[in-house]
This record gives C-alpha cells, sequence and structure tokens, in this order.
C-alpha cells in the first residue's frame, strides 16, 4: 500500500493541524501587534471639520503613534465630536493642558493628527475634554507656553514659513499697482484731478504742440546743416593750407637736416671756423684792433643818439611854436585859396593872367617820382 | 427558432432549479453527516488527501511566485511614487484577499473538480449509483458529501498555506532585494494586516470550496448512460466552477467593500 494512503489520516491531520497552528499564531500575532489585548485610555475633543479625520486615524507625536481616533460623529452644534484613544504606555505623557492638533500637509501629501503633551504635572484623567490647537482655549494655552510643541523642521514647512511673509509682501504690492493702475485710468479718462491728473492734461496739451515743435526742430536742423556745410568747408580749406604749411615745414626740415649733416660733416663750415689758421681765427686774432674799432664806432653812434636826443627834446618845446605857425600857414592858405576862386569866378579878370614857364630841375633827387 | 429558444431558456431553468435542489440535498445530507458515523469518514480523508495535500506544492510554488512577482514589482514601482510604505498593504490584499483563494480555488477546479465530476460520472455510467440505492445507501449522502466537505475543508486550508507561502516567499525575495530582519518584516506585516483580510480570504475559499464540490458533483451525476458523456461533464464542471468562483469572488469584494 501507499504510503500515503496507509497514513492518510496522520497525514491530513498533520496538513490540517498545521494551517490551523500557523493561522492561529498568525492571529494572535496580529492581535498582540495591533494591541488587542492593551489598555487604551479614552479622551474626547472637538474639531471644526471631519475633513482628514476618521475612525482608526492614527495619533503621532515625535513620529511614533501614540493612539488612535475612535469614533467620530457630528454634533447638534454641527461640530464633529471626536472619541480617541492614547496608548497605555504613552498615557504618562497625557498631562493638562495636552493638546491635539490636525496638521494637513500643504503640498497635498495627507494630514496628521498630531499629539502636544502638556507641561502640567497633572496627567490628564481618562474621559476629559482635550483642546485642540485651532480652538480659542488651545491658542490661549498656546500663547501662556503651558504645552510643548514641537518645531516644525522639515524643509516646506520651512519654506513655506519664509515664502508666507514675501507672497503677502507680492500681495500689497499688486494692491498698490492695481490702485496706481486705477488712478493712472481716472487720469487718462479725465477724471482725476490730482498731481498725475495734471500730469497727464500737460502730457496732453504737449502732445498737441508737439507737431509744431518739431517743424520747429526741423527748420532748425535744416539751418544747423547749413551752417555745419560751411564750417566744413573752412574745415577743408584750413585742411588744405595746413597740408602746405606741412609741406613747407617738410622743406624746412629737409634744409635742417641738410645743415645737421653739414655740421656733422668733419671737413664741413665749423671746423673751417674753428680752423686756427682760417678767415676767421686770422681776422680775430688781431690784438683787439677790431674789438677796439669796434667799440670806437658803438661810441660814435652813442654820440650821434645823444645829439639826436638833444634835438628832439629841443623840438619837443618847439612844438606849440611849429604848431601854431602851421595853422597859420594853414589859415593863409585857406584864404590865398579864396582868393584865387574869387579871382577864377571874377569874369572880369578870367583869362587874364599869363601862363608861367616852369624850369625843370637838373639835379634829380632819389626821392623824386619820376627818378 | 422561437421554439428552439424557449426550449431552451425552459431546459436552462429547469436545470438551474434542479442544481439548486441538488445544493440544498447537498447541505441538508452534509448536515447529518457528522452525526451518522458513517463511513464517509475514509471518503472525507481521501478527499482531503487528493485535493488539499496533494494540490499544497502546486499552490505553493505558485503563492512564492506571486509573492515574489509582488514585491519585485512593488520595490521598483512604488518608490517612485513614494508609497514604499504601501507595499505591505498591496502584499496582503492581493495575496490573503484576492489571489490567493482564487488561484487555490482554480488549481483544485483544475485537479479535483474534473477528477469528481469524471468519478461520479464513471459510477453513473456503471450502474453503481443504482447498486448504491438498490442496497439503501443515498449516493448523495455516501458520494457527495465527504467530497463536499473535504473539498472545502481542502480549499480553507490550501488558502491558509497559500497565504503562508505567498507572504513568507515574498520575504525571501525581500531578502535577496533589501535584507531586513525577519522581525521588522513581520511587523511591518502584521502592521498592515487586518482580521478582515484573512476572514475575507477565508469566506471567499469557502464559497469557492462549496461551488467547485457543488458544480463537479452536480455535473458528474448529469452523466446518464454514455462514457463519451464523461469528460463533457469535466469540462463543463471546469468552466462553470470558474465563472461562478469569478462571480462569486465579485458578489463578495462588492459586498465588502460597498459595506
Amino acid at each position: 500500500m501507499k504510503f500515503k494512503i496507509k497514513f492518510a489520516d496522520q497525514i491530513v491531520g498533520l496538513f490540517i493541524v498545521i494551517a490551523l497552528v500557523a493561522l492561529g499564531g498568525i492571529i494572535i500575532m496580529l492581535g498582540i501587534n495591533q494591541r488587542w489585548f492593551a489598555k487604551n485610555y479614552y479622551f474626547k475633543t472637538v474639531f471644526n471639520s471631519s475633513t482628514n479625520l476618521a475612525a482608526g486615524t492614527a495619533i503621532f507625536m515625535k513620529g511614533f503613534q501614540v493612539g488612535k481616533i475612535d469614533a467620530i460623529r457630528l454634533n447638534d452644534a454641527n461640530m464633529v465630536d471626536v472619541d480617541f484613544y492614547i496608548y497605555e504606555e504613552y498615557y504618562p505623557k497625557v498631562k493638562e493642558n495636552s493638546l491635539l492638533e490636525l496638521s494637513v500637509s500643504p503640498i497635498g501629501l495627507g494630514a496628521q493628527l498630531l499629539f502636544h503633551p502638556g507641561l502640567s504635572d497633572q496627567l490628564l484623567a481618562e474621559g476629559s475634554f482635550m483642546y485642540t490647537t485651532d480652538s480659542i482655549e488651545g491658542q490661549i494655552i498656546i500663547e501662556q507656553e503651558l504645552v510643548a510643541i514641537p518645531v516644525k523642521d522639515d524643509t516646506i514647512t520651512r519654506l513655506l514659513s519664509n515664502v508666507n511673509p514675501v507672497l503677502e509682501n507680492v500681495n500689497r504690492t499688486l494692491v498698490t499697482v492695481n490702485r496706481t493702475l486705477t488712478e493712472v485710468n481716472r487720469a487718462l479718462a479725465g477724471q482725476s484731478t490730482g498731481p498725475l491728473g495734471t500730469i497727464v492734461g500737460d502730457i496732453s496739451a504737449t502732445t498737441a504742440r508737439l507737431p509744431a515743435t518739431i517743424g520747429n526742430v526741423n527748420d532748425t536742423v535744416a539751418m544747423l546743416r547749413a551752417r555745419i556745410d560751411t564750417l566744413m568747408n573752412q574745415v577743408d580749406s584750413l585742411l588744405s593750407e595746413a597740408q602746405t604749411s606741412v609741406s613747407n615745414v617738410n622743406g624746412i626740415t629737409g634744409n635742417l637736416e641738410q645743415t645737421t649733416a653739414a655740421l656733422r660733416d668733419p671737413t664741413g663750415l665749423i671746423p673751417r671756423l674753428l680752423d686756427p689758421e682760417g678767415s676767421i681765427a686770422t681776422f680775430l686774432d688781431d690784438d683787439n684792433a677790431l674789438f677796439n674799432r669796434v667799440m670806437s664806432i658803438i661810441g660814435q653812434v652813442e654820440q650821434s643818439v645823444r645829439s639826436l636826443q638833444q634835438i628832439v627834446t629841443s623840438l619837443n618845446g618847439e612844438m606849440p611854436q611849429i604848431a601854431s605857425v602851421l595853422n597859420e600857414t594853414k589859415v593863409a592858405i585857406e584864404r590865398a585859396q579864396d582868393v584865387l576862386e574869387g579871382i577864377r569866378n571874377n569874369p572880369l579878370i578870367r583869362g587874364g593872367i599869363t601862363e608861367q614857364a616852369t624850369q625843370e630841375s637838373l639835379y634829380n633827387s632819389m626821392r623824386e617820382g619820376n627818378f | 427558432m422561437f421554439s428552439a429558444i424557449g426550449s431552451s431558456v425552459r431546459n436552462q431553468i429547469t436545470s438551474l432549479f434542479y442544481g439548486l435542489g441538488f445544493f440544498f440535498q447537498v447541505l441538508k445530507e452534509t448536515s447529518r453527516f457528522f452525526r451518522r458515523k458513517q463511513v464517509g469518514y475514509k471518503v472525507l480523508t481521501m478527499q482531503i488527501l487528493f485535493t488539499g495535500f496533494e494540490a499544497l506544492a502546486v499552490c505553493g510554488i505558485l503563492a512564492v511566485a506571486i509573492g515574489a512577482a509582488l514585491i519585485i514589482i512593488g520595490s521598483s514601482q512604488l518608490p517612485k511614487f513614494g508609497q514604499s510604505q504601501l507595499m505591505y498593504s498591496i502584499l496582503i490584499i492581493v495575496i490573503t484577499r484576492e489571489l490567493g483563494p482564487l488561484l487555490t480555488a482554480f488549481v483544485i477546479t483544475a485537479r479535483s473538480g474534473t477528477a469528481i465530476a469524471t468519478q461520479l460520472g464513471t459510477m453513473v455510467v456503471n450502474h453503481e449509483i443504482e447498486a448504491y440505492i438498490s442496497v439503501g445507501l443515498n449516493p448523495i449522502s455516501y458520494l457527495v458529501v465527504p467530497r463536499f466537505i473535504g473539498m472545502v475543508v481542502s480549499m480553507l486550508v490550501l488558502t491558509v498555506y497559500f497565504n503562508l507561502f505567498g507572504l513568507l516567499g515574498s520575504f525571501i525575495v525581500v531578502q535577496l532585494i533589501r535584507p531586513i530582519p525577519i522581525q521588522e518584516y513581520l511587523v511591518e506585516l502584521l502592521r498592515a494586516m487586518r482580521v478582515s483580510d484573512i476572514l475575507s480570504g477565508m469566506l471567499k475559499a469557502l464559497i469557492f470550496g462549496v461551488i467547485v464540490s457543488v458544480v463537479s458533483s452536480y455535473q458528474g451525476f448529469s452523466v446518464n448512460r454514455a462514457s463519451t458523456e464523461i469528460p463533457v461533464a469535466g469540462i463543463k464542471a471546469v468552466g462553470q466552477s470558474f465563472v461562478l468562483i469569478i462571480l462569486a469572488d465579485v458578489f463578495v469584494t462588492l459586498v465588502q467593500y460597498a459595506g
């Protein structure tokens, strides 16, 4: 007989018993893991809404699950009554002034129900009411620092805490911009009497005058263009003259170069001048005869200058007399002119005077015109 | 054509009522089974041996493979969405609630459903059923009830084993991908598991066992006189069992989640 057939009862029994033991073990482990046999401490609280709340929602404290929501219901005051419990091992942390907080993820990643232990020494009695952080009483407890609320140090919360003031500033800026745009619109519609309205009116008037101004500007530009053309012509002529001057300078420079070359020439002018046997050295080596001669000529010239100075001084003294003589001479000449004119106009003696023959001088001075 | 349709509908309705009557007859005889101290115990033991114990290897391999596949797929896809912690929940939902009882039922249908239908059909063709009746033995009480109980018990036990193998097999694969202590794995697994998950799986296993055993027995008895009807009865047993299992699975799931 086959083994399985012979021991069918034993095999089947073992087969079933093992399954039952495994099933029982799993259920017992499930019960232990899910705290079926542990004592829980029940409390109550109230939320404004049941959103993100449900029976079985876990309650966390610093990342540890410390309890669960047992039941929720809508009460007569349209608030949400929540019954919840705290595990036995965490009950010593449930002090008076403890709070519950429904922390909703700002980026839509769900919500967490957080437990914040109070700082009192007294345990909160089982069945007591526990405030939420949203409630007025909860806010008072937080302000009085009667509860230990840890700082939320996750990145998103920190970012949001930084972003919020920026957003408020942006909001204020947008409100200001909106008001400004409204004022601008009113000013453009001619409804504003403020400075902006005045400015807009002035701009409108200026715009009206703009075509005439542009005509004036065009005329001015045309005139300036003519002047600039003239100036440019002058500049051209100046440049041509400058070019001529530059060519002259070039000639001078060429001469200077030649002179410099002559000076550098060992057989040139300077060595000849400095030659002890040359004409200049001979001319200068005359025992001061030339010097003395020059000095005597200078002395004579000095005497002549002094004589001339004396003559000029005496002439200056005679100048009034000379001036009066000249005036009298001038008067006499004028009178003689009048006489001659009278004679010429007299018909009786017109043509009555014999012409005199002129005798030319044999000596022609160098100053005469026809020399 | 109308007469053909009408005849077909009438036959279907008659067959349905006959099947329901057969089912209630099986239930009635089952309630008497444990009081009668019949020799059917031996048949029951053998049925559990063939249906349950011998299918253990197939179910075990299937469970380990599915658990491993779930772990591999989950560990590669879920972290992309930041939902790695859902691995255990998905594992429990798929293995304990859905695939455990369903695949076990398919295996049992394929192995034992056809066997029961063929065996009973052969007995009908060989006039053995008539012999039982002639000596005063109720064929339902002696032949069907042990198979019915044996198949239901086998389904329940195999579902438990399927869950064990599926969850432990996935642990072995977890060790290959990302080694973690077995205590941590079990704690996370048990944290995600609910009693309702186990009860749901067992309820489905119970219903599937009833369906497979009743349908297979019914199809076996539906053979009339020709031996060529026997394989047809086997095929019908498998086809109807699959359809009814899937419908029952959907119905139970709807009742659980709608409730």
